[in-house]
């Protein structure tokens, strides 16, 4: 079973907002899409930069990477333009109570 | 002693036959200034609102370019590249002049002073010769736009971008910024705030557009930006092959001109654009070009690049779809005071891909011509081939040759190559020609269409003969 690690809770991210959290080498940048809760790897695979900074489309649910614009899909954590070309790690989220988890493998 | 009588000449030999006319002549001539707007120097968000305003554009394509804007401002000029790059001063530049009411469709319906502009180009004249379409582009918009009836019968579509985004705003916005998006780069960000004109071509599945469609670029105002948008797309199985030109006047103070070009090849399509830059040496060429190629389908950049102050431009190939194939054939060419800085990158993200890049320099009168590539094999892309080649010649002493190659490879069963070499034009191989009774001129030139002539015959031949004239004019020392 993966692990499962307590994020935070829903109050700590409102719609609209996003989070860094760090899991062993991992980080991971959490979005909070009209109330849906996404959680992508927070690392461009174009040139590693963090995600997370970038700007959020609610209604479509992207991130943009701030340093050269590459559009990620936080569901699928695929990215739709280039540069970047190879997908980022999706991972799971579920909320139990009010305390958002994330599966990290 | 007997006249010789006159001897029959070859289509090449009568466009040689001009030889010894300069820049300044053929191309360097400017017009009067009668436009309709003309915008102050300067970048502002009001300009930028004002050419959305003035194009009838959808509120999406103003949040854009306001977003673009944004990015422009709070991005840094990159600090790699050419030293030259400090001496852009994007406040004392035109962004916007507009010449013309609207593209036309006619050449006779074109206003006069610009007509005559492409008729001393020869523009119309190699429209009715050889090619499927033409687009001409003077200063921020396009006054001319045709495509062959037949071509249009079955469905091709080439207009300039601002028609396309008006009859096409779907496909448009599709497509627009995927491959180049807005904050990729300063340059791209700049162009995506204050873009106008260049062409939008789609292709349908299965056509092969035999003759090439061409675009002509011409800048005439003194300080001016030349910001056009490209977007080919060739869709399943199709073929097009787009040609493009580019000239400006002579002027003492710059002017700069700003691309972003993006090319989609749709599986088994193949798609080749083919750029014959020659601008005045007052002219900044910053150019973002990109292009994608989904399965089996080709991608071939032929970039020729002998005018211009400082040119930086590396056409890209996203090899995306398996078997996919690129190619980047490119010639430099840089003369007393010139920089370019060209190359081209190719990212190979699919197995079984194959890819070559060719690139030839020359430098001369102090030149400097570097080549700056990217060979990018991704983890998963096994069975990939790739050839990289580039050769600069030196002409004299004082010019110079860089070579920036970056190889990243993710991936153990692929085949890659890279070779480089410099040389210098020998005194032995002046020697031997000079002693065939050829003067050491004619001797210089001969080495040189020799060292690019692996590029120049991929050329059409009505561009390899005007490709083999600008080296022979940049060879006289009389360009600029």
């Amino acid at each position: 079973m993966s692990p499962v690690i307590d994020v935070c809770t829903l109050d700590e991210l409102p719609p609209g907002a996003t989070r860094i959290v760090e899991w062993e080498d991992l980080e991971i940048g959490l979005f909070n899409c009209k109330g849906e809760i996404l959680a992508i790897e927070d690392r461009c695979s174009h040139d590693n930069g963090t995600l997370a900074e970038g700007e959020v489309d609610e209604d479509k649910c992207t991130v943009e990477c701030p340093r050269h614009g590459s559009l990620f899909d936080l569901r699928t954590g695929r990215p739709l333009t280039l540069p970047a070309y190879v997908p980022v790690e999706a991972f799971a989220v579920r909320v139990e109570g009010d305390m958002i988890k994330v599966e990290v493998e | 002693m007997a006249a010789t009588p006159e001897k029959q000449l070859t289509p090449e030999e009568s466009a040689l036959k001009t030889l010894g006319s300069d820049y300044t002549e053929r191309y360097g001539f400017h017009d009067a200034e009668n436009y309709l707007f003309k915008a102050p120097k300067g970048l502002t968000r009001e300009l930028v609102e004002k050419i959305s305003e003035f194009k009838g554009e959808p509120e999406w394509m103003l949040e854009f370019r306001l977003k673009s804007l944004a990015h422009f401002e709070a991005r840094a000029m990159p600090t790699w590249g050419s030293p030259m790059l400090g001496e852009v001063d994007f406040d004392d530049i035109h962004y916007f002049v507009r010449a013309s009411e609207r593209s036309e469709r006619s050449w006779d319906d074109v206003p006069e002073d610009v007509k005559k502009t492409f008729d001393r180009l020869g523009i119309p004249e190699a429209e009715r010769k050889f090619l499927a379409g033409v687009g001409a582009q003077y200063e921020s918009e396009s006054v001319y736009h045709q495509v062959n009836e037949q071509l249009e019968a079955q469905g091709v579509l080439f207009m300039d971008m601002d028609t396309a985004l008006k009859e096409h705003p779907d496909l448009v916005q599709e497509y627009i910024g995927t491959l180049i998006p807005p904050n990729d780069n300063k340059l791209a960000s700049l162009n995506s705030a204050v873009w106008s004109g260049g062409s939008f071509v789609y292709v349908p599945p299965g056509v092969h557009v035999e003759m090439p469609l061409q675009a002509y670029f011409r800048i005439n105002t003194e300080n001016m930006g030349q910001f056009e948008r490209t977007i080919i797309i060739a869709d399943e199985g199709s073929y097009v092959h787009y040609v493009e030109g580019c000239t400006a006047p002579t002027y003492s103070s710059d002017s700069l001109h700003s691309a972003v070009v993006e090319l989609f090849a749709k599986p088994g399509a193949r798609i080749r654009y083919t750029t014959v830059q020659n601008w005045s040496n007052n002219v900044f060429n910053l150019v973002t070009k990109r292009a994608r190629a989904d399965a089996d389908a080709t991608v071939e950049w032929v970039d020729c690049n002998l005018g211009s102050k400082l040119t930086m431009k590396y056409p890209s190939v996203y090899l995306m779809g398996e078997r996919a194939h690129g190619e980047i054939l490119s010639i430099a060419f840089a003369g007393k005071g010139q920089h370019q800085d060209a190359g081209g990158k190719i990212i190979h993200a699919a197995p079984n891909t194959t890819s070559n890049i060719f690139a030839k320099s020359i430098s001369k009168d102090g030149g400097r011509s570097s080549y700056r590539g990217l060979l990018e094999v991704a983890k998963g892309a096994h069975g990939s081939k790739s050839k990289v080649v580039c050769d600069a010649l030196l002409l004299d002493p004082e010019s110079r040759s860089d070579t920036y190659p970056t190889i990243r490879i993710g991936e153990d069963d692929v085949d890659v190559g890279h070779e480089a070499t410099v040389s210098k034009v020998g005194e032995e191989q002046l020697f031997y020609l000079q002693s065939h009774g050829i003067d050491e001129e004619e001797a210089s030139k001969l080495i040189v269409n020799g060292f690019i002539e692996p590029i120049v015959k991929e050329l059409p031949m009505e561009y390899a003969v005007e490709m083999n004239r600008l080296i022979e004019l940049q060879m006289e020392g009389s360009i600029g």
